[in-house]
This record gives C-alpha cells, structure tokens and sequence, in this order.
C-alpha cells in the first residue's frame, strides 16, 4: 500500500492499494516531532487495509493539516516547492 | 480539493518538459491474507534515506537502495533526496518514516510484528523500467527473505 499525499499523482500512478493523506508533502505523519500524530496517521492507513477491493482504489484517510480546516498551507508550500528552481 | 501537485512540478521544472510519470506496466494486486494484528510489516520510503553510517545517495538518478533496521533507536535517518520540500522532514525523519510509531503500533499489539529491515530508495528517478525490472523485483526479494506479508510505501 502507498501512502500519500499527491492525490493526483497518486491518481495517475494507480498503486495497488493508496491511502491519501491531505497533508503539505513531506508531511506525511503530521509536522516534526508530534509522534501521536504519526501513530494516529498510520493506524488510520493500516485500519482501511481490509476495505480495498481493487487495483488502483485510493482511500481518503479524511486527515487535515490544520486543526481548523485553513488550507493557508497550500500558498507556503508552493513558494517551497518552487524555492530551489 | 486536494491540492495539485503537477502542475507546480512543471512550473518547477519549466522550461524544461513536465516530469513524465510512469505506471507499472501491468496492475498489482496481491490478496491480504492476514489481520494487520497478525502480519509483518516493512517500511519503504522513496525520500532516499539511509543510516548516518550507510553510503550516501548519489543525486538524481541512483537505483541503489538501501536497507535501514527497523529498531527506531537503530541509528540517526539521514534523507539524501535532493526535493526542494526535504527542509521541514530534514528535521524529524519520522513524518515521511514512521519508524518509531510502527514499533509502537507493534508493542500494542495493532500490528503484528515488525520486519527486521526497512528499504529505501531515491524517487523521482526517470528511468522507469530500470525501476520496473531492476530496483523493485531487488527490494521483492529482501522483502520476501524477511517474510513481510504488508509493505507500506511513503511516497516523498
């Protein structure tokens, strides 16, 4: 099983089985030194193992990056990803 | 929505053509045989990471891997990849490789035992039946002589 945080290229590649998480990438597990938050992360993907029925499914894992819904991280992670063109 | 990540992948790699992203030539699909609660579970992550005493990842288009022991107390993660995202995961290799929460989910019994072993490889590589032909039957075969029964990959 992936998981993940591009559903697009997640949507693309069609892994066997992929749990997406609707985190910044590179953030899978939830931000630096949280641990809860890491083991909550990964027993939520190991919990929907059971539910796929086929190749290429993707599972929404119904994570969200910050407490109150704000997608503000979006506009900081683009000037991230673009920081080393 | 969830954000879209290709698009600003080509804006990155502009003027350059966009990343061309390759499917597995043939769908896998493999039946889970066991509860989690009674299955050995490895970790594979594309962040190219390796042990502090292992060799580092050349940039770019390695096809090496690397075999990490699953012990989180085992040695400091380091994360070779080259992605301009690596500042924040560089901090706490733990967000793109959960090593320590798997042995916790272990020793609460969530899941059944951990593989002695851990793979990692670089992502973003091109050459995609290399991948295909070489690098994944590689890492099948380590997975296999550790009798892993779920490989979790952590897309980076």
């Amino acid at each position: 099983m992936v998981i993940g945080t591009a559903f697009d290229i997640m949507s693309r590649v069609t892994p066997p089985r992929a749990a997406f998480v609707d985190h910044p990438v590179g953030r899978t597990f939830g931000p630096p030194h949280d641990r809860q938050r890491n083991e909550t992360v990964l027993a939520r993907a190991l919990a929907e193992l059971p539910h796929f029925t086929r190749s290429g499914e993707i599972c929404d894992l119904g994570c969200t990056w910050s407490p109150d819904g704000s997608r503000a991280w979006e506009d900081e992670l683009r000037v991230e990803m673009l920081h080393d063109r | 929505m969830a954000f879209e990540y290709l698009p600003v992948m080509a804006q990155n790699s502009a003027p350059k053509p966009p990343r061309v992203l390759g499917a597995p030539s043939k769908p896998a699909w493999w039946p889970v045989k066991s509860p989690v609660s009674q299955s050995r579970i490895a970790l594979l992550s594309s962040a190219a990471l390796r042990l502090a005493t292992q060799q580092p990842f050349m940039p770019r288009e390695d096809l090496s891997y690397r075999r990490i022991h699953s012990d989180p107390d085992a040695g400091e993660i380091i994360i070779d990849h080259h992605s301009g995202i690596g500042r924040v995961p560089k901090q706490d290799a733990e967000i793109v490789f959960p090593r320590t929460a798997l042995a916790s989910l272990v020793a609460g019994k969530v899941v059944g035992s951990l593989s002695p072993f851990h793979f990692s490889f670089m992502g973003g590589v091109r050459q995609h039946k290399k991948i295909e032909n070489e690098l994944a039957p590689a890492i099948a075969k380590e997975l296999k002589q550790c009798e892993v029964d779920l490989a979790l990959l952590v897309s980076y």
